[in-house]
Formats: structure tokens, C-alpha cells, sequence
């Protein structure tokens, strides 16, 4: 869903392209006109598929969340704002909320900051890059439930290989994915594992975009550590790069589902129930699709006012 | 082309010519779980045809989960890519009724009273189908809660594996004593994560209900209730259980680093398969509260007829009914570990009589069979979330942040703020 409102937001453009004005000479007239149906035609499957698939399933979830419908019955009644009302005081709804915000602050920075950090490790390494570069990128190519069985097994509180090796050196372990006080921060930790690769490889692609030339004027013109032609030219120069990552790594961060639902199940006593998950639940397991509608609502709202304060903030500060 | 179709048409009459009284009935059967049903369902499917020529069986898309079953079901009732026949998890039966999903079997079962009875359909084993005295469906595969062992530790922390414990005082007092065995060795696995249904067992294994007999009022949190948290806190408190994720207890289970684990017998071939050499696997019947008059939660699913086309239902009928049957225990039982749904399949030799006599571990289950009483499902349109709350104050108790009393009764606020308000 949130790919959709990212997607529908370019998805724009072409529609302002509206028809100019008329101008007074006939023949042109016609040509002109010629010219808007043939651009209307041609934009129509583009403009078909989207109302279709994003703009009219937008509009059934606004609708569906005003009633109360429940998966099974044919018929439903519209409701007004009760399933709204309802979310302001569910404990599940404001605890999955909160526990999404965390995971979210948790991940997105530290996968974008280490991502940034690989790819300029990579990028400075002649001998092994593509290794490097294969080897990071693998957990995203992997498939997530497969690697959640895994982290499961790696982080068994008796059992698994990690807090054996802490006990070796002998630290008490703790339980990772049991204990309501460490489970948000243990599937943070995958959260990150799973998009490092990801940012790197976008970093990687806006380091290559940077002129080498840049850096030697640089460095004629004083900036003698490599630390400070990284804050003098490459960081600048990766602004729409880290703008494009930032918004991507918040998308995902908010949009965790697979982890939960295959290692916790949002527990214990609702320490991991995320945003998705919830939704899920509802929808899907107790079947009231109306107060899910309602959710996926306040949860598309929630990503779309966050994007749109980012680019106004961002997009000031960012060179193209 | 045209000619091409002309010739299959001109064909088709002459075959319709040559084979006339031959009227098949094809029904289409949706099940879910093929992990653990799908070679379940062929062979039962395979030996009815061959016993009812003139039905045939084709199976829809199965679903990877009941709850993915039951929404396949939902989306598809009423329109033309209903399945005639489904399989539903047994506490979901309620749900699926409330929407007037099932068809109601009791006209079938009156004309077929004798050979029902005949057959090993007992009272007890239809009820575990029936909502509010309404037959929905017939239980297929049952399971009921049971007590897996690991003989090697309980004969290393100085009991006798060949008499297991019998109360939840004995348990808790030996697995403290396999907890202090030490080298990462932990005492007790208990499944109560997921949903209700594990407290169901402490509860009504204490004589105890959910609700009041007429549903208007929450009666987990009387002293029947207290008793079943107070056991699950003890577990933790005086036996040392960790808090498990419901894979972790599996994994350490097999894994021989658990004393004692508590779950379904449906997890039984499962976990044989799993455990293979590694230790001494044995079961026991599950600690009662009260030995009594205590009660267990079946688990499982039951066949559902769904067709409301009435030349299809008698098929339809006779179908479920094979399945639910003698023969169709027969398959699921070795199979699986769940129990015989089924009086006939459980005694007859003809069936299951030998395979007991050859697998003692599957008989914990077996013996617990008259004590079977259905899943309890809660009315009304949060029915199934409730469960959750169950879950979540277990877990409370289980990881010490709530006293058992404490947690009782925020469990009960909060389930009764769900029920449906007459």
C-alpha cells in the first residue's frame, strides 16, 4: 500500500499537462485539438490501470472503514466515524502505534548511517568490492520468512549459537525474541540487517555519480583530511541520494510485517505488535474488515503526511 | 477451428448416447493445512471414490492456515467458487455459523440414525461439532492437550520415568529438580502462547467454564480460574520456566533441553520425527486440577457441508461422513497423533486396535478421549479476539509482571467489555 502512494505521487505529473489555450487560427485549432486527443489516448491506459488499482482500492478502504463490515456477512451498515472513535481508545491500536514509532527511529537512521558507511568502505576498496558488495546485498535478496527461521534458531535463548558465545565469554544472554523488555530491539537488529544492504547499494550508485575532479579541488583548495572532503563534497553531493534512501528506509521501516508475524506474533503481551500486524489481525483473523479499514486509513494518512513533511524540510536543504 | 469444435461436440453426444444412466456428481473439497492433511485427504478421497463410483472428488486451492481457510471460505460463500465441502478449525465452527456459512446436518443424521450409531459416532463425538445444539459439522481430526516427557532427564534428576507425575505439584517439584541439573537444561515448556486453548485445559481440567451456562457473564476468574493461573505462575516461579516463544519451546524441546512440555497430541508424529534418537520420548495424560471431574479442550477441525444444492448435498453428505468415519480416523491418527474422532476406529482391530497396541506413545491421547468436551468459542463479532486477551494476560503471568490474580481479573474486564451487550 505505502509503494502505492509513493508510486501515485509522479503518477501525477502527466495529468497537469492540461489542454492550452484556443488559439484564433482554425487550421491550428485542429492540429492542436488532433494533438490533445491523441495525448489523451495515449496516456489513457496509464491513467485506467491507476484509477483502477490504486485510486478506486483507496476509495474502497475509505469507504469500508465508515462501516461495519465483517468478512462472511453480506450485508453492512455505514457507521460514521465509530470505527475511528474506536481506534482513539484501543490499547492494542495506540501500543502498536507507539511500538511501530520506536522500530521506525531505531532502524531507519541506523541502517541508513551503517549503509552510508559500507558503501563508502566498498567504494574505497579496490580488491574485494564486488565480494563486499555481493555479500551485503545478500539479506536483501534473501527471502525474510526463510531468514526470520534463522534469527529464531541464532537467537534461542538456551540454545542458539549467539548466547552460547556470550556465555563463553560469560555473559548472562538474554532472551532475545522471549522477553517483552528485548524483543522490539532484537527485531530491530533484523530490521537493520535486512536494509543495510539495500541503502548501501543505492549509496554505492550515488558515490559512482560523484566527478573525481570535485575531490582534487578540493583538496587545492585545503581540504587536506579525508574528513573533511567527505562533509565538503561527498555528503553534499549525496543529498537527493540520501533523500531517496531516507524516505525508502522510513517506508519500510513502518511497513514491518514478516518478522513479527513469524517470530513473535506481536507478543509477548503485545511488546512487538506492529502497525501491519495489527491490521492483519483484525482484518484478517477476527475478520472485522471495517475497523482494519479504518486502521490501514489512519496508517496510510500517518505515511503520507511523513513524506510530505520530509520533502518540504529535505528538499530545501538538497542540491540537484 | 469450428470443425475441430463440431467433431468434439458430435463426439460428446455419442459418448452422452452411449453411456446414459451414468450421472456423476463431482464435489469440490477446500481443506486447510496441506502440510499436515494433504496426504490425509488423497487417500481418503482415493478409497471413497473406489467405494462411490458415481462421485467424484476434486480438491480446491488448500490454505496454508485455517484462518487463511476460513477467509478463503468467507470471500467465497454465496458466489460460484464455493467449495461444496470444507474443513473448519473447530473453534472457528461458531464464527462461520453466526454467518450462516454451514449447512445444518441434522435432516441427514435422522435418516441415517442407525447406521450413524453403527458407524462410531457417538453423542460426545458429535457434540464436538455442534453450535448452540446445532450439528455444523462432524469433527474430523481431533486432538486433546497431553504431557511429552524427556525420560533421560527425569531419570537424571532422580524420578521414575516410568511413573510420570500425576499433579501439577509433582510436576512442578521435578522439573525444579531438572532446572538444577544446569547445562542450559530447562524444566518446563508450556504452550500457552497463540491462543486460549492451553488454558482451556488448566481450566477446565479444574472443573471450570469460560462463561456462565447462559454466556452473559465472564466465569474464567472464579476459583476454578485462579487455581489455573496460580499452576502456570508456580511453573515459573518455583519450576524455573522460561519465557519460551512457541518455537523456541519446540526447538528446545527436541532439542533435549526441556523436562517436560505440555501441547497438543496433534504435535505428536511431528515431534517423534524431530526428536528421532536424541533422547527417551515418552507421553503421559496431562495433570488434572481436578482428577475428577475435570475436563479437556478438543482441538482440530471438522468437515463442513457448504453446498446449498440439494442434488449435491446427499453426495456431499455421504462424503463427510466416510471422512469423519472409521476409515478416514484410521488415516489421520498414525499420520498426525491426533485422537480418533471416532469409537469404532479407536477399538475395532479392523482399524486403529493394533496400532495402539504397537505405538504406546499415542495412547496418553486415547485414554484422555471421554474427557473431551468442545473448544469453547465466545459469541458475538469479537468472539476471536477475545482469545487474545487470554493470551496476553497469560503471558503477563508468565514473564512475572502481573500477579496470577492480577492478571485474572484485568483478563476478565477486558473480555467482558468484547461480549456482545444483551
Amino acid at each position: 500500500m505505502a509503494d502505492m502512494t509513493a508510486i501515485s505521487i509522479p503518477a501525477e505529473v502527466p495529468r497537469q499537462k492540461a489542454p492550452k489555450p484556443i488559439v484564433p487560427r482554425p487550421i491550428v485549432n485542429v492540429s492542436e485539438r488532433h494533438e490533445a486527443r491523441v495525448a489523451w489516448m495515449l496516456a489513457a491506459p496509464a491513467m485506467i490501470l491507476i484509477v483502477l488499482f490504486i485510486v478506486a482500492p483507496v476509495i474502497a478502504v475509505i469507504t469500508l472503514g465508515f462501516t461495519d463490515f465483517e468478512l462472511g456477512y453480506s450485508t453492512f451498515k455505514f457507521v460514521g466515524f465509530e470505527n475511528y472513535a474506536e481506534l482513539f481508545g484501543d490499547r492494542t491500536f495506540r501500543q502498536s502505534l507507539w511500538n511501530t514509532a520506536i522500530y521506525t527511529a531505531i532502524v531507519a537512521p541506523a541502517s541508513i548511517l551503517l549503509g552510508l558507511g559500507v558503501a563508502l568502505l566498498i567504494e574505497s576498496e579496490t580488491v574485494g568490492r564486488s565480494f563486499f558488495r555481493t555479500a551485503y546485498f545478500l539479506p536483501v535478496a534473501s527471502l525474510l520468512v526463510a531468514m526470520a527461521t534463522v534469527w529464531q534458531y541464532l537467537l534461542h535463548p538456551t540454545i542458539g549459537p549467539v548466547n552460547s558465545m556470550l556465555a563463553m565469554v560469560g555473559l548472562p544472554g538474554p532472551n532475545w525474541l522471549g522477553s517483552a523488555g528485548t524483543v522490539l530491539y532484537s527485531l530491530s537488529m533484523i530490521g537493520v540487517w535486512q536494509t543495510v544492504g539495500f541503502n548501501m547499494i543505492l549509496f554505492l550508485a550515488g558515490l559512482t555519480a560523484i566527478p573525481r575532479d570535485l575531490y582534487s579541488a578540493a583538496e587545492i583548495d585545503g581540504a587536506k583530511s579525508p574528513i573533511d572532503r567527505f562533509f565538503l563534497v561527498t555528503l553534499p553531493m549525496l543529498g537527493p541520494t540520501t533523500v531517496f534512501v531516507t524516505t525508502i528506509s522510513i517506508i519500510n521501516a513502518v511497513k514491518v510485517f514478516e518478522t513479527v508475524k513469524t517470530l513473535t506474533e506481536g507478543g509477548p503481551n503485545k511488546a512487538s505488535e506492529v502497525l501491519l500486524f495489527t491490521i492483519y489481525q483484525e482484518g484478517f483473523v477476527y475478520l472485522r474488515v471495517g475497523y482494519a479499514s479504518a486502521m490501514t486509513v489512519v496508517f496510510l494518512a500517518v505515511l503520507v503526511v511523513m513524506m510530505f513533511a520530509q520533502y518540504r524540510l529535505v528538499d530545501r536543504k538538497v542540491h540537484y | 477451428m469450428k470443425h475441430f469444435a463440431k467433431l468434439l461436440s458430435a463426439a460428446a453426444i455419442t459418448m452422452a448416447a452411449a453411456f446414459p444412466a451414468h450421472a456423476e456428481t463431482t464435489l469440490t473439497v477446500h481443506y486447510p493445512m496441506p502440510g499436515f492433511f494433504k496426504d490425509v485427504m488423497d487417500k481418503v478421497s482415493k478409497k471413497f471414490m473406489e467405494e462411490n463410483p458415481d462421485i467424484k472428488i476434486e480438491f480446491a486451492n488448500p490454505s496454508p492456515t485455517y484462518e487463511e481457510g476460513i477467509q478463503t471460505i468467507m470471500r467465497q460463500a454465496g458466489t460460484s467458487e464455493m467449495p461444496d465441502l470444507t474443513f473448519i478449525g473447530l473453534n472457528r465452527l461458531r464464527m462461520a455459523d453466526e454467518r450462516s456459512i454451514p449447512v445444518d446436518l441434522a435432516p441427514f443424521m435422522a435418516k441415517d440414525k442407525a447406521s450413524m450409531a453403527e458407524q462410531g459416532f457417538s453423542d460426545t463425538i458429535l457434540k464436538l461439532a455442534q453450535v448452540n445444539g446445532k450439528q455444523v459439522g462432524l469433527a474430523f481430526a481431533t486432538s486433546n492437550p497431553i504431557m511429552y516427557y524427556n525420560a533421560d532427564l527425569v531419570k537424571a534428576a532422580g524420578g521414575n520415568p516410568d511413573q510420570p507425575p500425576k499433579t501439577w505439584d509433582e510436576v512442578i517439584a521435578l522439573g525444579a529438580k531438572i532446572k538444577a541439573l544446569g547445562n542450559g537444561v530447562d524444566s518446563v515448556d508450556f504452550r500457552w502462547q497463540g491462543d486460549d486453548w492451553m488454558f482451556s485445559a488448566l481450566l477446565f481440567g479444574a472443573g471450570g467454564s469460560m462463561l456462565s451456562e447462559d454466556e452473559s457473564k465472564v466465569a474464567f476468574n472464579g476459583p476454578e480460574g485462579q487455581k489455573a493461573f496460580n499452576v502456570l505462575s508456580r511453573l515459573v516461579k518455583e519450576a524455573g520456566m522460561p519465557v519460551f516463544t512457541k518455537a523456541a519451546g519446540e526447538q528446545a524441546f527436541v532439542a533435549g533441553k526441556v523436562g517436560f512440555a505440555f501441547q497438543t497430541t496433534g504435535a505428536l508424529a511431528n515431534t517423534i520425527k524431530n526428536v528421532g534418537g536424541k533422547f527417551d520420548l515418552r507421553t503421559a495424560e496431562i495433570p488434572l486440577l481436578d482428577p475428577v471431574n475435570g475436563k479437556l479442550p478438543t482441538g482440530g477441525n471438522a468437515v463442513v457441508i457448504l453446498t446449498k444444492d440439494e442434488a449435491k448435498q446427499d453426495a456431499a453428505w455421504k462424503f463427510a461422513k466416510f471422512a469423519a468415519g472409521p476409515y478416514g480416523a484410521s488415516v489421520v491418527v498414525p499420520g498426525t497423533g491426533y485422537v480418533p474422532n471416532n469409537e469404532l476406529a479407536a477399538k475395532s482391530p479392523e482399524y486403529l486396535g493394533d496400532f495402539y497396541a504397537k505405538n504406546p506413545l499415542f495412547q496418553a491421547g486415547l485414554k484422555q478421549m471421554p474427557r473431551m468436551i468442545p473448544w469453547y468459542a465466545f459469541p458475538g463479532s469479537n468472539g476471536v479476539r477475545v482469545t487474545q486477551t487470554i493470551v496476553d494476560n497469560s503471558s503477563r503471568v508468565v514473564d512475572q509482571s502481573a500477579k496470577p490474580e492480577e492478571a485474572l481479573d484485568d483478563a476478565a474486564k477486558e473480555v467482558k467489555r468484547l461480549l456482545p451487550r444483551s
